[in-house]
């Protein structure tokens, strides 16, 4: 469903990602880890066409993202499902609105919108509360709601770009183990993270990034807390 | 249906930054209003002149005094055959003479009078073309045309129309960087929400179209405020006191110069949306990047 064939990506001179090859198949559920700096977020913008690699191909359902038009990248992004660290809601609007405006947006009967709304929201278990404004809810709630908006277009590859990073752990653990359930339902799911604990816990596909090179790909893994130790160590002493 | 219900959340969209704008509006519409107004009255006055300078053209005659040698109705005849002619008037010699010997005392002597052709042209413009052509006719012997008032006015209308063009030009620029900056203030205002509906995958038309739809409703209440104001003025001014007044100074002047105001309308409606709607689409171009 992903496939990344020998791709690099530099900002000004200073690479991001080294000659990268990752293939993530339909269904899979994966975690993308590394320090901060090691190219996740990168890798992210890659996959929902934010940006374009320096050299290589990046493939989403067998489709090159090198070859898009700027009008092609809105049908690219409606096969996504994209969850934010800061979860990107819309603070005046409700639960419900949230989740259902991309749905009107792409002209969406009403009465379909809806039921796919309240199906939505019912995986993410948040149904009572889809009158309720974000500043009502909490940051787990808030990233439930992001996340019924990321798959209530039904989507084939849900990426998720931190999205425990504002939480607590426990918290933390609700929203993967969520997303775990909808990958179960047949939708492919990468999880960029620097949350051992959650890795840990799920015994998952994880993808290592270091320095913007692949340094590891383990079927059930956990997070090597080394990798990042090594990294702290190593941006401690070039301050030094 | 999907795409009416599209057009229709768009439609939804452009009264919501609308109604965000606030007090901005008001200062868009005013000076795009004033743009247009000054723009519709300088077209008004020019279409004035310009059918004053035709009514007044297609009244005036061509007076070709012709050689004793040639008959008079031959020598019509090849005239009303140039394409600026609308109507040639044989005026002999004798007729001529007789009329002016009931009007003037005149002595018993022999009619020293030449035949003369009237000749009416179609349009104004079409005078200054036609009289050498005819001078240039050997049964022609002069020609005379009252060509310098009709010069004047289209040499006043000319600098009317320069000087129409170059304020309201001036406006509309002020008026585009006026759409602009608050075209531009909603697009902050919205920054977040246009990010989202980016990354969801809502396509270029449903995010930029409502500032285009936002410019082109500051275009068409402008538009229509420069259309009252116009027409106030045509009817309890040009109308009623300056025709009045025109015909107790001048009353040789043609009385009725009608001018299309619906076409001034239409004019000024088409200019105030396309402008609005360019400058939305100009800001959106400009801030949004998707």
């Amino acid at each position: 469903m992903i496939r990344l064939q020998h791709v690099s990506k530099g900002y000004g001179g200073r690479p991001a990602l080294k000659d990268i090859n990752l293939h993530v198949a339909l269904g899979e559920f994966a975690f993308l880890v590394g320090p901060s700096g090691a190219g996740k977020s990168t890798m992210m913008r890659l996959l929902y066409r934010e940006e374009v690699p320096s050299s290589g191909s990046v493939f989403i359902g067998g489709v090159n993202l090198n070859r898009l038009s700027p009008r092609q990248i809105p049908l690219l992004r409606r096969r996504l499902g994209i969850v934010f660290q800061d979860y990107k809601l819309l603070s005046k609007t409700t639960a419900f609105d949230n989740v259902a405006y991309i749905l009107r947006a792409l002209g969406v009967d009403e009465k379909d919108v809806r039921k796919r709304v309240s199906s939505a929201l019912n995986v993410v278990n948040l149904e009572e509360k889809a009158n309720a404004f974000p500043e009502e809810l909490s940051g787990g709630e808030q990233q439930r709601v992001g996340i019924a908006r990321a798959i209530v277009n039904g989507p084939p590859v849900l990426l998720a770009d931190e999205p425990t990073g504002n939480l607590d752990p426990a918290t933390s653990l609700e929203i993967v183990q969520l997303l775990s359930r909808i990958s179960e339902r047949g939708t492919t799911v990468l999880i960029s993270t620097h949350d051992h604990t959650i890795v840990d816990a799920m015994r998952r596909r994880v993808i290592a990034l270091k320095g913007g090179e692949l340094v590891s790909d383990v079927d059930s893994g956990v997070y090597d807390t080394h990798m990042d130790l090594q990294s702290v160590s190593q941006s401690m002493s070039s301050l030094v | 249906m999907r795409q009416l219900r599209i057009l229709g959340r768009v439609f939804v969209e452009t009264f919501l930054g609308i109604k965000r704008s606030g007090w901005s509006n008001w200062l868009v519409i005013s000076i795009l209003a004033i743009a247009l107004t000054i723009f519709g009255s300088v077209l008004q006055l020019t279409m004035s002149l310009k059918n004053l300078v035709n009514l007044w053209g297609s009244q005036m005659v061509i007076s070709a005094f012709l050689s004793d040698k040639y008959e008079p109705r031959e020598v019509a005849r090849d005239v009303s055959q140039y394409k600026e002619v609308r109507l040639v008037e044989v005026i002999t010699k004798d007729v001529a003479w007789e009329d002016m010997k009931k009007s003037l005392n005149v002595a018993s002597i022999s009619n020293p009078l030449p035949n003369t052709l009237h000749v009416t042209v179609n349009r104004a413009d079409q005078v200054e073309a036609l009289a050498p052509k005819l001078k240039l006719l050997p049964a022609i012997e002069a020609v005379r045309y009252p060509m310098m008032v009709v010069k004047r006015i289209n040499e006043f209308r000319h600098f009317i129309e320069i000087a129409g063009v170059v304020v309201t030009g001036a406006l509309t620029a002020a008026t585009l960087t006026v759409i602009g900056n608050t075209i531009h203030l909603v697009i902050q205002s919205r920054q977040k929400e246009i990010e989202i509906l980016s990354l969801m995958g809502v396509g270029h038309f449903y995010i930029k179209c409502p500032f285009v739809f936002q410019g082109a409703f500051y275009g068409f209440i402008a538009a229509t405020l420069a259309m009252l104001v116009l027409l106030t003025m045509h009817l309890y001014v040009i109308q009623p006191y300056l025709q009045q007044e025109l015909a107790s100074l001048a009353p040789f002047f043609p009385q009725n110069v009608g001018y299309n105001i619906a076409q001034t309308f239409a004019i000024m409606l088409t200019l105030g949306v396309a402008v609005g709607a360019g400058g939305g689409a100009w800001t959106s171009g400009r801030y949004i990047k998707i």
